[in-house]
């Protein structure tokens, strides 16, 4: 395409020719120019016409791309809403102390703001009002599928720190109970810590609506996604300025922002957003997308969560639900919107304060607000309730119910489906626990520098459950002393040995006369001398704790000094698998070995399983399902219920001795420090630690609470220090902040036990003129037949000889006298063929 | 003063008549009731002055059991249970929220759970020595319903007619209605 240089003879024709030529050549010299020029043109349009091809077609690709992103998040789950997991309700009663529950914290925790007696405004829902010694607080309605509660306005008087009488306004009815909303305890996020409760347009109020549009975007309805007039002046605002002071965007530009793009400053970023907001008004009406706008605009923080949403801001920042909103609550989550982190209420008032002013100013302007309103809203405080943080308290207990709910519940489904859980948890239990477990190893470590490791592998670890033993609610738990350094729950999910815990499954499998007399009875004596065993691993010789023998020693002793030797010489009477076997009615689930040393608590069990079992004790006899939740819902529909069942699984006469027993293990034996540390009332417990105090147990109870402390390393090593000292000090902690230290209640003995007046020497039946007199309970039935004068001799050998016949005669040798005998027994089967 | 006299003693002996007659006539005007127990019912333990209506939570928890028989009442079981299950929150050893909860299982025709509740409201009774006769009429009568739905006849029969024969009134047609333990 380019010219040709032409090639002739030389001379002066060649001269003319070569003018002519050159004449020629520059005729073909401008039309070859001209043709150029139109060559180049054609060549530009050409390129122009493909680089718009390209651009068009790029174009197109982009808008297609956006409006399948647009549509696929707009008509798909447009929200990942975390499900959110609630406490058990409070309930208020007279006679209750307040300062124990701790009533003023549970209120402000719960979103309760306090107005001033003299503030000379209504009470609305949500609100309290503290005199001297009167409380009155505006109940909030609690929205269930199922057990809705009303508003309900109580005036509480109090007399001290107990509540003396509840009256409900406006007509002053006397009540009897009152349930609390339940607390917040936390929530299963996905990647994203969002907290947001969807709301839907139509329950939004209309005063929310004008404001969050007065200072975001006053002509939403008017332009179609992007403002130019608004961009004009923004634009003009930020010349002026000197700097950006205004932004220009649209409600649909902050929401697409929102949903899929950056928050980076660039122009691309601004045209992408412009584009997409453009697809969004054409594909979507104005009220979806000012309803997702109001689900999604962030508002703050709680602690480390993001608040999305005007419903999640309304139940944070006032403690109820966006209906309930007055104008000058709308006016300040307008206000907050620009910059939640710096217009925060709680940390910058003033700031916020002066934007819901202007925010009120343009509403008024615009002619939404009437003066009257207008003038209220201006002059109301700002009065948001008190910030609520996470505590992260709860998230073993979290974990916990995750996997006790249907598998169907998976993880994801939780993450994103909103859904609201009730647990059982009581939070202020929660509390008192975290802080009694965290401040207990704490000290330990402080008493014994040298269990403390930088490694959070090797720290010493602890767990605490707390269970309600007639119904098995779990009502506090944690699983370890940092749920961020180690998340395995040592509560549910370790195994470890028993040790002394073990030991009252051997004696209520003694005293249990469900097939026949039983093997003894609280009257019993039982030999502590030594005794050879036959296992498998050769002979086994237990041995007591302080490597001493006693001799003789009563069954009550026995248990209450957690005596190893008697211990498993009243197992080996029993039968080790009746004691197996009354361990697994109780409650225990791990496989248990048939082995004598399974007396001394060998096998593995898990700290909840021991929880379970002592709770049957506790709840005369009635073994409880242990559980963490009441029911879930999901809008206004119930999905998963908790049936609350009884399975009655021991005698309650039964049960009561067993009380009875580790109720002296409190008052006289190794939990004998419990009184020491003034806990006052019907406790019972025992104490258990294992070989070379590896694991450490207390497990403690009252008529109303059941709670099992376990401490060790999660690669067994010594802890050096006794049960009596580490776990029972930090159950006792626990339960005084809980219960307070006067426990309430009484153990009742059912009527098929019955007290007796016995000999304690000789555990005979004690009538007039014997000298030496105690009490002590008996099943119904199986109160010895001998008194105190000596009817009955000979050894304790002799009768331990005499036992398969005494429990068939239902008669006890209880009198005393000493064996040295060393027995050697060649296992359980020696042991029997020697009883035969 | 003799017409006196004579109004006066007139008077007092009309007096004397109702005052001895009274009672008897009042008998026969409840009939076949006159004889009958009266079964253990929640409002009255709460205006009793016994042990149930001085203690504090015992008395909160019967409120929550008289609201969770209200509920049932109304047909709200759900909501019925709900308040059972906070008197036993407030008061685990409150043996008349099991009464409830088995009153309202066999309501429901679930036999096991109902007599698992009556158990232990009865276990519970029996700690307390609370098995009088008023209170007894309700366990047969439960027990009766619940083993009749379970489909042990003869048993429950028994157990209805010990109930009918106490209190014809409340177990005469072999149910207790919510309204009837309130």
């Amino acid at each position: 395409m380019g010219t040709r240089a032409t090639k002739g003879p030389a001379g002066p024709k060649r001269k003319t020719s070569a003018r002519k030529k050159a004449a020629r050549k520059r005729g073909r010299g401008d039309k070859s120019k001209a043709s150029l020029g139109a060559t180049v043109v054609w060549i530009g349009v050409r390129v122009l016409a493909v680089l718009a091809f390209i651009a068009g077609l790029t174009t197109a690709t982009g808008i297609i791309s956006m409006d399948r992103t647009v549509v696929a998040r707009f008509d798909g789950q447009r929200f990942v809403v975390p499900s959110k997991v609630y406490s058990a309700p409070g309930i208020l009663y007279p006679g209750l102390d307040a300062k124990l529950i701790d009533l003023r914290g549970t209120l402000a925790r719960s979103g309760y703001r306090e107005q001033k007696v003299t503030a000379g405004r209504p009470l609305r829902p949500g609100l309290y009002r503290w005199s001297k010694n009167r409380l009155r607080v505006y109940l909030r309605a609690f929205s269930h599928p199922t057990r809705p509660e009303p508003a309900r306005d109580i005036v509480i008087r109090f007399e001290g720190d107990l509540i003396a009488e509840m009256r409900e306004l406006p007509r002053s009815r006397e009540v009897g109970a009152v349930l609390l909303e339940p607390e917040l305890v936390g929530a299963y996020f996905g990647s994203a810590r969002e907290q947001r409760e969807l709301v839907k347009l139509e329950d939004v109020p209309r005063h929310l609506i004008d404001a969050v549009l007065a200072i975001e975007d006053r002509r939403f309805f008017s332009h179609h996604g992007v403002d130019l007039t608004r961009i004009g002046g923004a634009v003009l605002a930020n010349l002026r300025a000197g700097g950006v002071r205004q932004g220009g965007s649209t409600l649909t530009q902050q929401l697409v922002k929102n949903f899929f793009l950056t928050p980076e400053r660039t122009l691309r970023r601004k045209l992408n957003e412009a584009a997409m907001a453009l697809i969004v008004e054409a594909r979507y009406s104005k009220r979806q997308i000012l309803q997702s706008y109001l689900n999604e605009i962030y508002l703050g923080r709680r602690g480390a969560t993001s608040i999305r949403g005007v419903g999640e801001a309304t139940s944070y920042y006032f403690g109820k639900t966006v209906g309930g909103l007055v104008p000058a609550e709308s006016a300040l989550l307008a206000a907050i919107i620009q910059s939640p982190n710096r217009l925060s209420p709680h940390r910058n008032p003033k700031a916020v304060r002066k934007r819901r002013d202007l925010v009120l100013e343009l509403m008024r302007k615009q002619g939404k607000l009437e003066l009257d309103e207008f003038n209220l809203a201006r002059a109301t405080p700002l009065d948001v309730a008190a910030p609520i943080t996470e505590s992260g308290d709860a998230r073993y207990f979290l974990d916990l119910l995750r996997r006790q709910l249907p598998e169907a519940y998976d993880r994801k489904l939780l993450q994103s489906e909103g859904m609201h859980i009730y647990s059982t948890l009581n939070s202020r239990f929660q509390r008192a626990a975290v802080r009694a477990l965290v401040d207990g190893l704490e000290s330990i470590e402080r008493r014994k520098p040298e269990l403390v490791s930088d490694d959070p592998s090797k720290r010493l670890q602890g767990c605490l459950i707390a269970m309600r033993p007639q119904t098995g609610e779990i009502l506090a738990l944690v699983g370890g002393r940092s749920y961020g350094q180690s998340q395995f729950d040592r509560c549910t999910q370790a195994r470890r040995p028993a040790g002394s815990v073990f030991k009252p499954f051997i004696y209520l499998a003694a005293l249990e006369n469900r097939d026949g007399p039983p093997v003894a009875t609280l009257a019993s004596f039982l030999d502590d001398t030594p005794i050879e065993i036959e296992t498998r691993g050769g002979i086994w010789q237990p041995q007591n704790y302080d490597h001493k023998f006693r001799g003789r020693v009563s069954l009550r002793s026995a248990l209450e000094r957690s005596l190893n030797v008697p211990s498993v010489r009243l197992a080996l009477r029993v039968g080790i698998d009746r004691v197996a076997e009354m361990a697994t009615r109780m409650g225990v689930t791990s496989s248990l070995p048939l082995v004598p040393s399974l007396a001394l608590g060998t096998a593995e069990v898990s700290p909840m399983e021991i929880a379970r079992a002592y709770a049957t004790l506790a709840s005369g006899g009635v073994r409880p399902t242990p559980h963490t939740y009441e029911d879930l819902t999901s809008g206004n529909q119930t999905l998963e219920q908790r049936r609350l069942e009884l399975r009655q699984v021991i005698d309650p006469g039964l049960a009561h001795l067993g009380v009875s027993l580790l109720e002296g293990v409190v008052n006289h034996g190794t939990a004998r420090r419990l009184r020491a540390m003034g806990l006052r009332g019907p406790i019972a417990g025992k104490t258990g630690t294992t070989d070379d105090e590896r694991d450490l147990w207390f497990v403690g109870f009252t008529p109303e609470l059941v709670a099992v402390v376990w401490l060790g390393f999660d690669e067994p090593r010594s802890i050096g220090i006794s049960s009596s000292r580490g776990p029972l000090q930090i159950w006792a902690s626990f339960i005084e902040e809980a219960m307070g230290s006067e426990m309430r209640g009484l153990f009742v003995p059912p009527r098929t036990v019955e007290r007796l007046e016995i000999d304690p020497e000789s555990g005979a039946l004690a009538v007039s003129g014997c000298p030496r007199r105690a009490s002590e309970l008996f099943l119904s039935g199986t109160a010895p037949s001998e008194i105190c004068d000596g009817r009955w001799g000979g050894s304790v050998a002799g009768r331990e000889r005499d036992g398969h016949d005494a429990r068939r005669s239902g008669r006890f040798n209880n009198k005393n006298g000493k064996n040295d005998k060393e027995d050697k027994v060649g296992g359980i089967f020696g042991w029997l063929r020697e009883l035969l | 003063m003799v017409g006196f006299g004579v109004r006066s003693a007139s008077v007092l002996a009309s007096a004397l008549a109702v005052l001895l007659l009274g009672p008897s006539l009042s008998c026969v005007s409840d009939g076949a009731n006159s004889s009958e127990l009266a079964p253990v019912r929640i409002s009255g333990l709460l205006e009793g002055r016994g042990p149930d209506a001085r203690d504090a939570a015992r008395r909160a928890s019967l409120l929550l059991v008289d609201e969770g028989l209200d509920s049932d009442s109304r047909g709200l079981p759900r909501a019925a249970l709900a308040r059972y299950e906070r008197a036993i929150q407030v008061d685990a050893t409150n043996p008349y929220a099991y009464l409830a909860i088995a009153r309202h299982h066999v309501d429901a025709h679930d036999p096991t759970l109902a007599l698992q509740f009556l158990d232990h409201a009865e276990s519970l009774m029996r700690m307390r020595g609370d098995l009088r006769d008023a209170v007894q009429v309700h366990l047969f009568g439960l027990r009766g319903a619940a083993l009749y739905d379970s489909g042990r006849r003869p048993e429950a029969a028994e157990l209805l007619d010990r109930a009918r024969a106490l209190s014809p009134r409340i177990w005469g047609d072999g149910s207790l209605h919510p309204d009837e333990l309130r």
